[in-house]
């Protein structure tokens, strides 16, 4: 349903971040693009949702499909009114709204007022925190409240391609745990693909189906989350588990014995 | 006693329709983040409409007025469009620059269109006069206070609960966030500016009710941004608190230093009170406070 191919974007003109990167996203699926700091999987996420003008970002080569249209000439509203709404990064709510009136922003493209009303419920449903600070200033909610809110304000969007940038970003394991089981219940619930960027990849690889890893700007490793999770080089390099699959000792680290094998 | 009760009720009551020329300097700059430099020239080409509407042309109030609004709403709709959506992403300075020459263009124009320096409306307010205590005011004024409240509640509703409202209130705190859930900006910055130049267009027509129209009017604008300065650059409530404080200090001053020091010391008061609060609370009264948590 959705598919980038080899799509190059450039920062300013000169700074190119994404080197032909190519992804496809099948309908109803939760597909994980992994990585560290600075592989550009937001600016894979920004691409798809046209968020790169606002940044003086562009598409230099490569096209983006969306159920066979391109998109990647849209704006950030048609693309928006197609169904793919982003969660950015960093629990970036609107500070001086209440927690309900921020639900109501992300409901705005929608005319049908009972059906707004329904999904507000929904979401308070999935997520009975919210329900109870309705009426509080977004700005003074707590870490995961912040992160629920903007997943909410997401989902009031009845989007069809969901994308989260780091849902898990500044919070405890338990609270992780928690967002995601949420995550996956509106996947199924609602059918909603879902693309996530993530450098937790154990608790993502733990909700997709099928991850990519991305490097430099260029994906090095795609496959389903099974294969990844028992990827000798993703055990090492990011979970953290040593070939045997037990906790990694520092004391025999060699790193430079070990080299990743797409490299 | 009777003299200090005069300045009171005048200075609040005009101080009341800066706020709300100020208001629309305040949706702009928290939508945008562009300061408005054209105000006072909205406020002037606003004024010089309606006396061309009802005057020149000779329509009737009820229809005279809905004019200048669809005339209002037209002008921040093009404004908007053609002087600021071009350089969108472009450095703020240029944005606020272009308001600047928006606001020569508007002054060309005006004088072009109506050469004439002073003109009056007609009446539209009863002219009997109206006792308060031992203070002897001319209703102009107290409409003006009348509109100027009904307007800021009007405001403050739409700001709570419509959609577009709320929405506007979000660009604010975050743009990006916005267009991350598929609401065109752009919506926001035109509406806006429509609701500024409705703002400014009542202000004009309140204003030279009272004073007549003039090219002072510009002064207005002026006065306007010192009205945002000591109520805090992104304030509503701001802007509605310090109105009137500015209006009296203009009043007030006026009235009792004129005779001690020169005349015409009443229009530097608000550049007065603009430079001590610029020394005292750089952020105004009332500007919102950075969200923290700790």
């Amino acid at each position: 349903m959705l598919k980038l191919n080899s799509v190059e974007v450039a920062y300013l003109n000169v700074i190119r971040v994404l080197h032909g990167v190519s992804l496809n996203v099948e309908e109803g699926s939760i597909v994980a693009l992994l990585g560290a700091n600075g592989a550009g999987k937001s600016t894979t996420l920004k691409a798809v949702s046209g968020l790169l003008h606002a940044e003086e970002g562009e598409i230099t080569d490569g096209n983006i499909e969306w159920n066979g249209e391109r998109i990647d000439r849209k704006n950030a509203e048609e693309i928006g009114k197609l169904g793919i709404i982003q969660a950015l990064e960093g629990h970036r709510v609107f500070e001086h709204l209440t927690t309900e009136e921020n639900l109501q922003v992300g409901a705005y493209q929608r005319k049908d007022r009972h059906a707004i009303k329904q999904d507000l419920d929904m979401v308070y449903d999935y997520f009975p925190r919210l329900k109870a600070r309705r009426r509080n200033t977004a700005g003074y909610l707590s870490g995961g409240e912040q992160q629920m809110l903007v997943i909410g304000r997401a989902m009031m969007a009845t989007p069809k391609l969901m994308m989260l940038d780091e849902p898990s970003l500044g919070l405890a394991p338990l609270l992780v745990e928690e967002i995601y089981h949420i995550i996956k219940r509106f996947n199924i619930e609602h059918k909603t693909s879902v693309l996530l960027v993530e450098q937790n990849v154990r608790i993502a690889l733990s909700i997709a189906q099928y991850g990519y890893v991305m490097e430099n700007g260029r994906v090095v490793l795609d496959g389903t989350a099974n294969f990844l999770k028992n990827n000798e080089d993703v055990k090492e390099f990011y979970i953290g588990l040593s070939a045997m699959g037990t906790k990694k000792s520092y004391r025999e680290v060699k790193h430079y014995k070990r080299r990743k094998r797409w490299l | 006693m009777t003299e200090l009760l005069q300045f009171v009720i005048t200075g609040v009551t005009v101080g009341m329709v800066y706020s709300l020329i100020a208001l629309g300097f305040v949706l702009i700059w928290k939508s945008s983040g562009v300061a408005n430099l054209a105000l006072g020239q909205l406020v002037l080409i606003s004024s010089w409409f309606t006396y061309g509407m009802l005057v020149q042309v000779g329509l009737p109030l009820w229809l005279g007025f809905p004019a200048v609004i669809l005339f209002a709403l037209a002008l921040g709709w093009i404004i908007e469009k053609f002087a600021l959506r071009p350089l969108i992403a472009q450095p703020i300075l240029s944005l606020i620059t272009v308001t600047l020459g928006v606001a020569f263009f508007i002054e060309g124009a005006t004088s072009f269109i109506w050469p004439k320096s002073v003109a009056a409306l007609p009446r539209f307010f009863p002219q009997a006069t109206v006792h308060i205590g031992t203070a002897v005011v001319s209703q102009e004024y107290l409409w003006a206070a009348v509109i100027s409240f009904i307007l800021f509640v009007l405001l403050s509703l739409y700001f709570k609960y419509h959609r577009m409202g709320i929405v506007m209130r979000a660009a604010a705190d975050d743009q990006l966030a916005v267009q991350a859930c598929g609401i065109p900006v752009t919506k926001i910055f035109s509406m806006a500016w429509m609701l500024a130049c409705i703002l400014a267009a009542i202000g004009g027509i309140l204003m030279s009710s009272i004073g007549g129209i003039t090219f002072g009017l510009t002064e207005t604008g002026l006065k306007a941004f010192s009205v945002v300065i000591l109520g805090g650059l992104d304030s509503f409530l701001g802007a509605i608190v310090a109105g009137p404080i500015i209006g009296l200090a203009e009043s007030l001053g006026g009235g009792y230093l004129t005779p001690l020091t020169w005349p015409g010391v009443r229009e530097i008061i608000p550049y007065i009170t603009i430079i001590i609060v610029m020394f005292l609370k750089p952020y105004g009264l009332f500007g919102e406070a950075r969200i923290e948590r700790i």
